[in-house]
């Protein structure tokens, strides 16, 4: 298990050195004029664009920009972000927890529910209970996720003046910017950080600007969960050993749950792990409606104004972010289904 | 069911928008919600709309712009305005003296003197980084607008020039010019020209007042500039915290040495989406909100809410390229007139240029596009500047665009036709309408000519132009300071930023662009601007498009805005508002 994993480990040192040559060599396809923009906001900016490419070097050989890129990052300086206006790495901490935090509250019930609904439709098949779940899945999976954000928002913010976007009230911001002897940010999210803390009123506050966020997220990404589910079931539950299991007069609850759920779970578990991981980028349009600027909003930014630093930043990161789902999904395999072995 | 739903979403939005009433929350917390972020409170850094906010409620300047007039001043840190009457201009218009204000104080406790305005303005020309504002500031004071030449090196001479731009005798502060600049004193009203404590400058790692060391504090790199995010100004507000892209706190600054402002806490908050814009300007969590022009109906329908609304010192313009680069070239098809393409200098020809003045509808387009609440220009010296005067426009006649096409090129266009690609920036509903009017009515009167209308992310957009490879731009220039210089150059100089990328070569009105900015004579810069006003129309130079006017969104509470045609809808004077 040790030597499977420090292989892997190794690998991602690769993956690393190969999305960074290939992303640095995509972004070295916009012309210098074109990067050189990006410091651009202005005409009256835009005659220093020549000047601008000789101060970045930015008509330099690809393998010259990139080994100064790499010089830097082995320094530890990932570079200036123009988007967020601070270094890249100190903007991927402020940013990073935000999404974190959501994702934390999300994933564990985009799977519970995803599980628990895809059994129960697989179980029930064509009943009523199927179809309804069926449909519910189309409307979540089909649903603009722009849209239904700003659906939700109109209707709990707009009409019913609860779950304000951001992702605390400007009263307890305030207390905190006050007073901050009395509030450390050890991670980040004031959910955990208010705990922490032993200030439940900014937990709560915060929890309530994660109401709707989380509600979108889910009602989203649930559908895909629990389709596959259903159909892992299905397939299951006509499997010869059901067969035999009910011929033996085994109780349905233990067919089901023992046997057949525990099979069908490979599939979820898949689609949920690679869900979760690029959930790790940020939902751009959960992000921007709600006013919570995460990873998601400031990646959209950055590939929008071609802020390089942060797009390789980003692109690293879910490299290293997929490396370890795809290591974790191996060892769950091996977990789940005994004929898998890792070496 | 896609129709279904957007039409339930649409019932929700219009009962959400009319069914609720915002109380008055925090009347001493100003809370302002905009989508632009700001990269830099550096005052010799920053060159965009939302850092010169925070910076102009930071730091002050020696005067600036009495209410609502761009060519009346108050003075700030000044004790009064500079006039050749009172003696603080000199006759020639090179010398300018000021004298400083007692009492003063910064917002670290240092006082203020003349000695910290002087080194103000010298370690911010020094600093004088790429893309940023410092241009103006050397182009009146030392007579050049940079610091380096276009290869990036520092020009010989140009530290020692600027040391004696500028000296202090006494309590005074006195400028020195190369050669008369009429629009110094509204430069002198811009963030460029804010004042900073020097030894708490010199503490935090600006230059260190030694002239000889200079060129290691010239063109910092982005974000190295050490006053980035921190401050410490005369201003009536201090900064509290800085959440990049998030948000940016006032606080009232106690010991400020004018009025008392009211409001005790500023806040603008970065807030990308429109919907959640207008649902906090709704329900009182902001007091004002950025509002895009196309979104004006929707908070003209909302109860609470006042609107101002702010001509703006800006134009647009549809421009022609009269030498396209023909090298892989999309725009200009086969880059011959052969029916398939147009060549490289197609639009040097009077006749298209006047053809495609004639084929743009004024009317329909300010009724169309800004339900009427626009300006429509006549040039670029526009409503609001010095020495603007309406002069003739080309009137929507499709009749006589055909005589024109008829004769250009001596009668080829209109036998082969042609077919060309004309592009706006992605995102500008105002351009792309423009762009589609010109086309629509261009190929109304010839099957034979083909316009395409394409959009182009707006960063990739100024490459292109750049580059001469559009035959047709859409384009605009807003304020650095309220002086005809500032946009008559740009568009009609053949040095000026839009005149190179339109290839203008005409001796007449660069020589009347210099002379405008030499004189100093009001009635001799009167005629010189009338002049080239009136080439704009005679030459057919480009389409005067628009001069926007902002909406401005209060909630009714709020109160104390002073409308000025130099503030962008970023901008805010804090220390004016108050709610009740």
């Amino acid at each position: 298990m040790l030597a499977f994993i420090t292989r892997r480990f190794l690998l991602l040192i690769l993956v690393l050195f190969g999305v960074s040559v290939l992303l640095f060599g995509i972004l070295m396809t916009f012309s210098p004029e074109r990067r050189a923009a990006t410091y651009v906001s202005s005409p009256q900016q835009a005659k220093d664009i020549p000047k601008i490419i000789k101060q970045f070097g930015l008509d330099d050989p690809f393998y010259l920009q990139y080994f100064r890129w790499m010089k830097e990052v082995f320094k530890g300086n990932m570079g200036w972000s123009l988007v967020a206006s601070r270094p890249v790495w100190e903007a991927f901490w402020t940013y990073f927890p935000i999404t974190l935090e959501m994702n934390l509250f999300a994933a564990p019930i985009v799977l519970f529910f995803g599980i628990w609904l895809g059994t129960l439709s697989g179980i029930h098949r064509d009943q009523w209970i199927d179809h309804i779940t069926r449909i519910l899945a189309i409307i979540g999976w089909s649903l603009p996720t722009f849209l239904f954000a700003l659906v939700l928002l109109m209707i709990f913010y707009g009409y019913f003046q609860i779950f304000s976007p951001g992702v605390l009230s400007d009263q307890l911001k305030m207390f905190i910017m006050d007073n901050p002897d009395t509030f450390t940010r050890y991670t980040g999210m004031y959910t955990i950080d208010g705990i922490l803390n032993g200030r439940l009123e900014i937990t709560l506050d915060a929890l309530a600007h994660l109401v709707l966020p989380v509600m979108t997220y889910v009602i989203v990404v649930v559908a895909l969960n629990m389709r596959v589910m259903r159909s892992g079931m299905i397939e299951e539950l006509s499997q010869d050993y059901v067969i035999t299991a009910r011929a033996k007069g085994a109780d349905k609850h233990t067919i089901h749950i023992k046997h057949a759920r525990r099979n069908a779970l490979l599939p979820v578990i898949t689609v949920a792990a690679q869900l979760i991981a690029m959930s790790m980028e940020g939902s751009i349009a959960v992000e921007v409606v709600y006013n919570r600027h995460g990873l998601g909003w400031w990646l959209a930014e950055s590939a929008v104004q071609l802020d390089m630093p942060v797009l390789m930043c980003i692109c690293l990161f879910m490299g290293i972010v997929f490396v370890i789902t795809n290591l974790t999904l191996d060892i769950l395999y091996a977990y789940i289904d005994p004929r898998i072995r890792l070496n | 069911m896609k129709k279904m739903f957007c039409f339930i979403c649409c019932i929700l939005m219009v009962s959400g928008a009319a069914g609720v009433q915002a109380e008055v929350k925090n009347p001493d917390t100003f809370v302002l919600a905009d989508y632009r972020t700001v990269q830099t409170i550096d005052p010799a850094t920053s060159y965009d709309v939302a850092g010169s906010m925070r910076i102009w409620n930071l730091y002050e300047t020696l005067i600036f712009f009495d209410g609502s007039s761009t060519e009346k001043y108050v003075p700030l840190l000044a004790a009064e305005v500079p006039t050749v009457a009172n003696g603080g201009i000199s006759a020639d218009g090179m010398t300018y003296t000021f004298t400083i204000r007692k009492g003063v104080k910064f917002h670290e406790g240092g006082d203020l003197t003349a000695e910290d305005v002087l080194y103000s303005f010298k370690r911010n020309m020094i600093v004088d980084q790429d893309g940023g504002p410092m241009w103006m500031l050397l182009e009146a004071l030392t007579g050049t607008g940079a610091t380096r030449d276009k290869d990036g090196k520092i020009t010989p001479g140009i530290f020692e020039t600027i040391d004696k731009s500028v000296e202090v005798k006494g309590d005074k502060v006195i400028f020195h010019l190369p050669k008369a600049y009429p629009p110094l004193l509204s430069i002198l009203c811009y963030t460029a020209s804010s004042v900073l404590d020097k030894e708490w400058a010199i503490s935090n790692g600006c230059w260190d007042g030694n002239i000889k060391n200079a060129a290691k504090f010239n063109n910092p790199s982005p974000g190295h500039e050490p006053l980035q995010k921190i401050e410490n100004g005369t201003g009536p507000f201090k900064m509290k915290r800085w959440e990049p892209a998030n948000q940016f706190v006032f606080e009232r600054f106690d010991g400020y040495w004018g009025p008392k402002p009211q409001i005790k806490t500023g806040i603008v908050k970065y807030v990308k989406e429109w919907s959640t814009r207008k649902l906090m300007l709704q329900n009182g969590d902001a007091d004002r909100v950025v509002v895009d022009t196309p979104y004006v109906p929707e908070v003209r329908a909302m109860d609470n809410i006042r609107l101002y609304e702010v001509p703006q010192l800006g134009f647009t313009a549809a421009m022609f390229c009269r030498k396209i680069n023909p090298t892989g070239n999309p725009h200009i098809g086969s880059g011959k007139l052969d029916g398939n393409g147009i060549p490289p200098d197609f639009f040097s020809d009077s006749n298209v240029r006047k053809a495609f003045l004639h084929a743009f509808d004024r009317e329909t387009y300010k009724q169309d596009v800004f339900n009427g609440l626009v300006i429509m220009p006549s040039s670029p010296n526009v409503e609001g500047l010095p020495y603007h005067e309406d002069v003739p426009v080309y009137d929507f006649d499709l009749r006589k665009s055909t005589e024109y096409m008829k004769k250009a090129w001596g009668g080829q266009i209109w036998e082969k036709g042609f077919k060309m690609i004309v592009t706006h920036n992605t995102g500008n509903d105002m351009r792309e309408a423009a762009a589609h009017m010109l086309a629509e009515n261009i190929m109304s009167i010839n099957p034979k000519f083909r316009i395409d209308v394409r959009n182009v992310e707006w960063k990739d957009y100024i490459v292109q132009i750049r580059s001469f490879q559009y035959p047709l731009f859409l384009s605009g220039w807003g304020a650095d300071y309220a002086d005809p210089h500032n946009f008559v150059y740009p568009f009609m100089h053949s040095n000026g930023y839009y005149g190179r990328f339109m290839a203008l070569k005409n001796d007449e009105i660069d020589k009347l662009c210099d002379a405008g900015i030499e004189n100093v004579d009001p009635d001799k810069r009167r005629k010189i601007y009338s002049k080239l006003q009136n080439i704009w129309y005679q030459d057919a130079i480009g389409v005067p498009l628009y001069q926007q006017i902002v909406v401005r969104a209060y909630r009714d509470y709020t109160h104390g805005f002073v409308p000025n045609a130099m503030f962008t809808d970023d901008n805010e004077i804090l220390k004016r508002i108050y709610k009740k």
